[in-house]
């Protein structure tokens, strides 16, 4: 960049969430703002200019409605960059989930009664749609990785992000580890780190909130639960509530005796 | 303004204020306005329905990720919830601790709207850049009142939202006394600010009114002082039930036109929030905050929806005073709950009951109902969930009725059009709505 041209600008678009995101990016604004013009976000701003190209889009929430699908593919048209911030967009969060167990369809009759409305979607992550250059995750992502993804795509780099597991953040926290010696359901093994390991360092089990990490040992994770006691329903629902992809359900699944499958 | 009959739209597209988007469609046919339509079409995630089949000890988590804002809110109230349907009752400590978290919640999130979602309409400025360069006083404001909400949420939750650390039966770990104290010298360095922040919102005269008395409900608090949790609901109007009754008074239903259920009493709209704790519980106040409400046109009886912004603004300087107090009582009772093993004590294992019980807490923008079934191993069964811009969706409706009524014999040159929309704004954004969302953009469309 050189002196005197424009800043690069970012947009900030929300589709169906919890705003998380665009709450930790609205709390880092002091930070961005001297290095990025805030060309679009709905969320903060009433100026926004959305027919024009932007140099990097974040974009949190699931694809959920017809409507999200529409944005996203206008954002991604005007992007050069999109990252997907935050476990909805990346993996969808515990809304897709919910459409494993029942079709949306059939929540929605349940939840808003007959008045239907046709414009429901099985809730999806960003990249069964259209191309996402960086994948954020966390619930809510990390505000230091926020910094750095964009620091470093202002330099034209595309950022490195591991998903190696929560257990070796914990390992480096020097944390005694809730699964063994307390005994708890800890998601650790099987889930993203970049929390740092905050569950287990509050002394509490991870839940799995950043989505399954690199190569996630499904059925080990699935077995020691087992061992611990958890029915297979349990241990079902909690090692998919966070939005991990059907072929990882899938395949735990299969591991299951066939009794038991239909009440899952 | 011509004989033809006019159709007026009023569109709030990029909404993406927490639980996504609405539109605002309002029809004047003649010289009566017709309809008003608050269209939430924001993507629906059925949290009521993926909840089933978890576990009493995942719900807080996963409820949590209905709102970010009012995240400490959903935790809560899930919290009390199953609690209640166990039978178990927390630890004074763990109550005060629970409560304070609130309060940082209250903060944040009352200081987010205030001054980045609110002012902007007073101030007149547009994006985010206007208001970090020019406005560098209020600016500051925000970010030194936000920061110091999510310094307690960080402290007791683990992070600003979505806490970690809050748990059916307690803690997983208490802070320490040197945190606690972290808080009190960051509260104490900011009670200046809290107090300007409502010096500063009793300036700005509502430019629109609207013309019927709300029905205010709130949760009566359960303790002596103001307060955001209890299980019996009030109104203004002389109402009082315990919130399991809540199906027996609040009647939620779906409208064609919107994603977002429609909430009233009696056939009427209500009005939940800031406003609504204030009209009832202004006795309850610190006497900060309460002489600053005494000295409000609140006080007075001037509902005007603009003043939730001030009653929220009352509610930080509440908060504050509230806050010291409880961490004042926590560090003297510290050999109660600080035991040399903090883990071995700070939470408390709930053995499953099964039964059903409504969980609530007054969140920064009303009452929030979660309510739940559980099975005898603790699992869900069925739940329910009555967020507070839902009640307030009604209500919104009214209000743009009511004002939009006030102009209908006026002459709509583009000016007026625009203003009128501009006021149609901060009118809905003083609600300061959360799924119904905050809006920057109303385009009001005439075609004849
Ligand atoms: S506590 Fe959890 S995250 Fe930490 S090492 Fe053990 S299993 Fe892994
Ligand atoms: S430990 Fe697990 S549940 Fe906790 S914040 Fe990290 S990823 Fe989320």
């Amino acid at each position: 960049m050189t002196a005197g041209s424009p800043l690069p600008s970012i947009a900030v678009h929300g589709l169906t969430g919890c705003a998380g995101e665009l709450l930790v990016i609205l709390e880092n604004l002091e930070n961005l703002i001297p290095y990025v013009r805030v060309s679009s976000f709905p969320f903060a701003q009433s100026k926004n200019e959305d027919d024009r190209p932007v140099d990097i889009a974040f974009v949190e929430g699931s694809v959920s409605q017809p409507h999200d699908l529409e944005r996203l593919k206008k954002i991604r048209a005007q992007a050069r960059w999109l990252v997907g911030v935050g476990n909805c967009a990346v993996w969808g969060c515990v809304q897709r989930d919910g459409c494993r167990k029942e079709s949306a369809v059939a929540m929605f009759e349940k939840t808003y009664g007959d008045k239907s409305q046709d414009d429901v979607m099985p809730s999806t992550p960003l990249s069964d749609h259209v191309r996402v250059d960086v994948k954020l995750s966390g619930c809510p992502i990390n505000s230091t990785q926020l910094l750095a993804v964009t620091a470093s795509l202002l330099r034209d780099h595309l950022p490195y992000i591991t998903s190696k597991p929560v257990c070796l953040e914990c390992k480096l926290r020097e944390n005694a580890c809730v699964l063994i010696e307390n005994n708890l359901p800890c998601l650790g093994p099987i889930t993203a780190g970049g929390c740092g390991a905050l569950c287990p360092t509050f002394g509490a089990a991870c839940y799995g909130c950043w989505g399954p990490s690199e190569q996630p040992q499904m059925e080990a994770m699935s077995t020691i639960l087992q061992e611990k006691g958890y029915e297979m329903n349990e241990v079902m629902s909690r090692l998919f509530a966070f939005g991990a992809p059907d072929e990882l359900f899938e395949r735990v699944k299969r591991t299951i005796p066939q009794v038991s499958v239909d009440t899952i | 303004m011509t004989e033809e009959k006019r159709r007026k739209k009023i569109e709030i597209p990029e909404i993406c204020r927490v639980e996504g988007h609405s539109a605002v469609h309002i029809e004047i046919v003649g010289d009566r306005v017709e309809n008003v339509q608050l269209d939430v079409f924001e993507g629906m995630r059925f949290f009521e329905r993926l909840i089933i089949g978890h576990q009493q000890d995942e719900i807080p988590h996963i409820t949590s990720r209905v709102c970010a804002i009012c995240s400490t809110g959903h935790v809560l109230a899930a919290i009390r919830a199953v609690e209640k349907i166990a039978g178990f009752a927390p630890s004074p400590a763990t109550s005060l601790m629970r409560e304070l978290m609130h309060l940082g919640m209250i903060i944040e999130s009352n200081s987010t709207h205030i001054y980045a979602l609110a002012l902007p309409d007073f101030l007149g400025f547009e994006d985010v850049h206007q208001f970090a360069s020019q406005h560098t006083e209020e600016f500051k404001a925000w970010t030194d009142l936000r920061n110091l909400g999510c310094l307690i949420q960080t402290i007791l939750g683990g992070r600003p939202f979505h806490p970690v650390n809050l748990h059916v039966g307690g803690f997983s770990r208490f802070p320490s006394i040197e945190d606690f104290q972290k808080i009190e010298t960051d509260l104490r360095s900011k009670y200046a600010l809290a107090i300007r922040t409502c010096e500063v919102l009793m300036k700005f005269s509502p430019p629109v009114r609207r013309t019927s008395e709300p029905v205010f409900f709130a949760l009566v608090p359960e303790n002596d002082h103001y307060g955001y949790f209890g299980d019996q609901i009030r109104s203004n109007h002389g109402f009082q039930a315990r919130v399991e009754e809540y199906k027996t008074y609040l009647k939620e239903e779906t409208v064609p036109y919107s994603h977002a259920k429609r909430s009233s009493v009696e056939g009427k709209p209500i009005m939940v929030g800031s406003m609504a704790r204030l009209t009832m519980f202004s006795d309850r106040l610190s006497s900060n905050a309460k002489s600053i409400f005494d000295s409000s046109a609140l006080a007075k009886g001037d509902h005007n929806t603009i003043w939730n912004n001030l009653a929220q603004g009352i509610e930080i300087v509440e908060a504050f005073d509230r806050c010291l107090a409880i961490i004042e009582t926590l560090i003297q009772t510290k050999a109660e709950w600080d035991p040399f093993d903090k883990r071995q004590h700070s939470r408390a294992i709930v053995p499953p009951v099964q039964g059903a019980a409504c969980g609530t807490v007054e969140c920064p923008r009303g009452t929030l109902y979660h309510y739940y079934e559980l099975d005898e191993k603790g699992f869900v069964v069925a739940a329910d969930m009555i967020t507070p811009s839902a009640q307030n969706t009604y209500r919104i409706e009214r209000d743009i009725h009511e004002v939009v009524s006030q102009t209908i014999n006026e002459e709509y040159d583009e000016e007026r059009e625009k203003t009128l929309t501009r006021n149609l704004e901060t009118l809905v954004r003083a609600y300061d709505p959360c799924n119904t969302c905050a809006t920057h953009m109303v385009s009001v469309k005439y075609t004849s």
